[in-house]
């Protein structure tokens, strides 16, 4: 199988309130010209929102920087986009910031970002070391299939 | 960069229904919170939040939507959504607003169910 990589994006977005709309937007973008369906366009953008909203509110960095990069890749059988959110911050635990929960009547509304990110994603991997910055990496993939002279994409899961 | 949420009201007989059009983030939850409350300080104890226009939402502005739903939990009161995109459903379902609020497809369904 052939693997070849379309379609690549690299930004570097500074710490202002609604910035993540800007990556989200940018992602969208590149997630269309990959073909994908607009429910995975969609829960790539809220994944973005929310991994650049962690990133802007408790990375802790002296930078201001969001640094982002999209890789779209298309496959025999389907397309990928990887996506990369960096900061320069202080790290985090990604175990204590899975245990917040956001219902009525429970005292953490805040602070379900990393949960969001996961269910949306097919894939997602966690970079962090204390003082040393993290990257969140994550995967969405649509599988392709051939219906006659038309090719359409479906969700993987 | 700003991303303003706009809100409408529509006063029911027996409610209202607030309408958003734009980027539920911290101020746009903000700005649905102060309409919502003016509307519970006004008497009004069931409210249906149609966001057929808006397409995305952050976890900070679900998280002023929850508190939305407890004082109104807190007053005998209801909320209830409809319009929603299929992400912002399922953030819904993950985020736990739907155990505590109803989730409708359309909003003739959800008024003829909430009785507005």
């Amino acid at each position: 199988m052939t693997t070849t990589a379309e379609r690549q994006m690299e930004l570097t977005l500074p710490m202002v309130p609604d910035i993540e709309i800007a990556a989200a937007r940018a992602v969208g973008n590149l997630a269309r010209e990959m073909g994908m369906s607009s429910e995975h366009v969609d829960e790539m953008m809220h994944a973005v929102i929310e991994a650049c909203i962690n990133a802007r509110e408790h990375s802790g960095c002296s930078d201001n920087r969001i640094y982002l990069r999209f890789l779209g890749t298309s496959q025999g059988d389907g397309s990928r986009v990887d996506i990369w959110v960096t900061d320069h911050g202080k790290g985090f635990d990604p175990d204590e910031a899975r245990s917040h929960r956001a219902a009525p009547g429970t005292p953490h509304k805040r602070g379900r970002g990393l949960q969001l990110i996961e269910l949306h994603m097919d894939e997602v991997e966690i970079s962090t070391t204390r003082n040393g910055g993290t990257t969140i990496h994550m995967v969405k993939y649509e599988k392709r299939h051939h219906d006659g002279e038309n090719s359409k994409y479906e969700k993987k899961s | 960069m700003t991303e303003e949420l706009k809100v409408a009201v529509e006063r029911k007989p027996q409610g209202a229904v607030l309408y958003t059009k734009g980027y539920i983030n911290n101020v746009g939850g903000e700005e649905i919170a102060n309409r919502a409350y003016e509307l519970m300080d006004d008497g009004v104890r069931i409210l249906l939040l149609n966001l057929r226009e808006t397409k995305i939402v952050n976890s900070i502005g679900i998280s002023i939507l929850i508190e939305i739903i407890e004082k109104m939990m807190d007053t005998g009161g209801k909320i209830a959504f409809c319009c929603l995109t299929p992400v912002i459903h399922k953030t819904f379902q993950i985020m736990g607003l739907a155990n505590y609020a109803s989730i409708y497809e359309n909003e003739e369904t959800a008024i003829k169910e909430l009785g507005l």
